[in-house]
């Protein structure tokens, strides 16, 4: 299997405070690696070293590579990563554009798509196969959309963009059990067609079901990994994250 | 003067109006005030003066809306009141006078140029609207960006919008000194009278652009991805990136649209009252973003409403008191509608967002 993403020893500062102290990773095409940790352990921070937010928001790269099919993203714009790599991330707390309908959100992520109509027809058949709720929901402004739809809308326009590796962040936040089933149901059906997936999760039990392999990150560190099978298993981390 | 449109009826001295256009009227001189004001109180509906006065109205509406614009575009994308707007109307409006005047050949850059009128406004129309968009382009490089990259707090990126107009009505008072220019006539004026009601083609260019400019935009902003981005902006400028748009192409184009149409307004209104001055931008530009206040401001019917609404408050107030009391009581007007409506015509409430 060929290494899509590599991180390697990144270190990364907000202002005077190094959030992730070097950390390596790697995500191999066809995947779901899964970055498990508390609250602050810097799995957010990561996410967004690897997407290049526009400043302010984002966080600076001092020491370290992010390197996607070999080549660096550290001098890249943030929307060249989604638009010229084939890169989507689905963010914390979803960010759908609320003002717009469904329809105008998922056209919108095909602003930079130069692919042609039928394969962004087909993909947009694909996302109301996948969420037969945003088809009946298509004219309705998405702020009115219930949290389960949200996220599935901010899935869709992550398809929309044209991914083969897709990157998200805390998706099970706020949604109730059975929406969060059917959520992860619908990422391995994504992922079995040849979507690799970066999972960042709180829910480390879901998380570790659900993925490949794992790593967990501790206030910025690396502290262990493995396959799935094996964190689960591992003693320790049953202990700090899967509760005992 | 008149140099088209036939020959024109005679019109009753109870019809010929008070204000408006019938001070340049060649019968106006005929008509002493105190005759036609004691006529006009003899009729008994004064229809033709209603028509005239809508007229007007729609003219001067369409001068705040076509500014307005400017203003609810840049605020819808970036929440931000570029408060430099009016001025860069006056700029447009002095880019349309040296452009115009060069392409005669009374005046400018010395090119030799003596081209036909016609010919002269179907080139200056373009050519100042793309040189406006570019001041535009150029303020939001240098003055705006740089604020948004660093993160800046809102109060300083409006206080910058305030110095900035500064900058610029000052600027030209340094480059070209406290004279006004006077701006050439670049179409012959044709009335037509019907009725009573006297219509200018100037006039009827200057509400029909302004529609025009209005559709344009409609179908940009709700129609295109451009607009949907511009739209998408001003709800979650985070996302933006993260759909594969480049923030900053949005703004350059949100920047020279609103822009364009300052410059667009700044012909219009120098072809209309062609006498030129560095403060020319800033009443005007006021009033402008009060339109677009009123009108619900980051929506583009709300500027053209609102524009319009001002036109018509304006207008009315002056046919019925004196003319000193018309800003008073338009403002007062505009003050009431914000009572009762504190998001404008158009506007709704905004959810504050992290």
């Amino acid at each position: 299997m060929n290494t899509l993403l590599e991180v390697k020893n990144l270190k990364v500062r907000y202002g005077n405070i190094e959030a992730l102290h070097g950390i390596s990773f790697d995500v191999k095409e066809g995947e779901i690696v899964t970055l498990i940790g508390a609250n602050g352990a810097g799995k957010s921070t990561t996410l967004m070293s690897i997407c290049r937010l526009p400043p302010p928001e984002a966080p600076r790269v001092t020491e370290g590579d992010i390197l996607y099919k070999g080549q660096s993203l550290l001098n890249m714009p943030p929307h060249k990563v989604v638009s010229d790599l084939d890169m989507a991330l689905v963010p914390e707390g979803r960010r759908i554009f609320g003002n717009l309908t469904v329809e105008e959100n998922l056209k919108l992520a095909t602003y930079a798509r130069t692919d042609g109509h039928e394969a962004i027809h087909r993909d947009y058949e694909r996302v109301y196969q996948l969420f037969p709720r945003l088809a009946e929901r298509k004219k309705q402004r998405s702020e009115s959309l219930s949290g389960g739809e949200q996220q599935m809308l901010a899935l869709g326009r992550a398809i929309m963009t044209k991914c083969g590796f897709l990157m998200l962040d805390e998706p099970s936040m706020g949604l109730a059990p059975l929406l969060m089933y059917d959520m992860f149901r619908t990422l391995r059906e994504l992922n079995q067609s040849g979507l690799t997936i970066l999972l960042i999760e709180q829910n480390a039990n879901l998380a570790l079901r659900f993925a490949h392999r794992g790593y967990v990150l501790d206030t910025g560190e690396i502290v262990a990994h493995g396959t799935s099978e094996e964190l689960l298993a591992d003693p320790e981390v049953k202990k700090a994250y899967l509760g005992g | 003067m008149i140099t088209g449109g036939g020959p024109i009826p005679e019109v009753p001295a109870r019809f010929v109006l008070r204000r408006g256009l019938a001070r340049t009227h060649p019968r106006r001189k005929a008509v002493p005030r105190h005759a036609a004001r004691k006529h006009h109180f003899k009729a008994k509906v004064p229809l033709v003066e209603i028509f005239q006065n809508i007229l007007n109205a729609l003219q001067f509406g369409s001068f705040y809306a076509l500014i307005a614009l400017g203003y609810t575009l840049v605020y819808g994308v970036l929440r931000l009141i570029n408060f430099a707007h009016g001025d860069i109307f006056m700029v447009g409006a002095y880019l349309a006078y040296f452009v115009a005047v060069t392409l005669l050949g009374i005046g400018g850059l010395n090119l030799g140029l003596h081209m036909d009128p016609g010919l002269a406004l179907a080139i200056t129309v373009p050519v100042t609207m793309i040189l406006t968009a570019l001041v535009g382009v150029t303020l939001e490089r240098t003055a705006y960006r740089p604020l948004r990259r660093k993160g800046a707090d809102r109060l300083y990126v409006v206080i910058t919008a305030l110095m900035a107009g500064l900058v610029l009505e000052n600027g030209n008072l340094a480059l070209l000194g406290a004279s006004r220019k006077r701006f050439p006539d670049m179409i012959d004026k044709v009335i037509w009278n019907l009725h009573g009601v006297t219509v200018t083609n100037l006039k009827v260019i200057v509400i029909v652009a302004s529609i025009l400019v209005f559709l344009l935009l409609q179908f940009i902003v709700t129609k295109t991805k451009i607009g949907m981005a511009m739209r998408g902006i001003s709800y979650d400028k985070f996302a933006i990136p993260l759909m594969g748009i480049p923030l900053d192409t949005i703004i350059v184009v949100t920047f020279v649209l609103g822009s364009a149409m300052a410059g667009l307004a700044g012909i219009l209104f120098a072809m209309s009252y062609p006498i030129l001055e560095p403060y020319m931008g800033a009443l005007i530009g006021w009033k402008a973003f009060i339109a677009a206040v009123v009108g619900g401001i980051g929506d583009i019917r709300g500027a053209i409403v609102g524009g319009f609404l001002l036109g018509f408050i304006e207008i009315g107030v002056v046919a019925v008191f004196p003319s000193t009391l018309r800003d008073l009581f338009a403002f007062s007007v505009l003050l009431i509608i914000l009572w009762l409506r504190p998001t404008g015509i158009f506007g709704v409430a905004q959810t504050t967002k992290i």
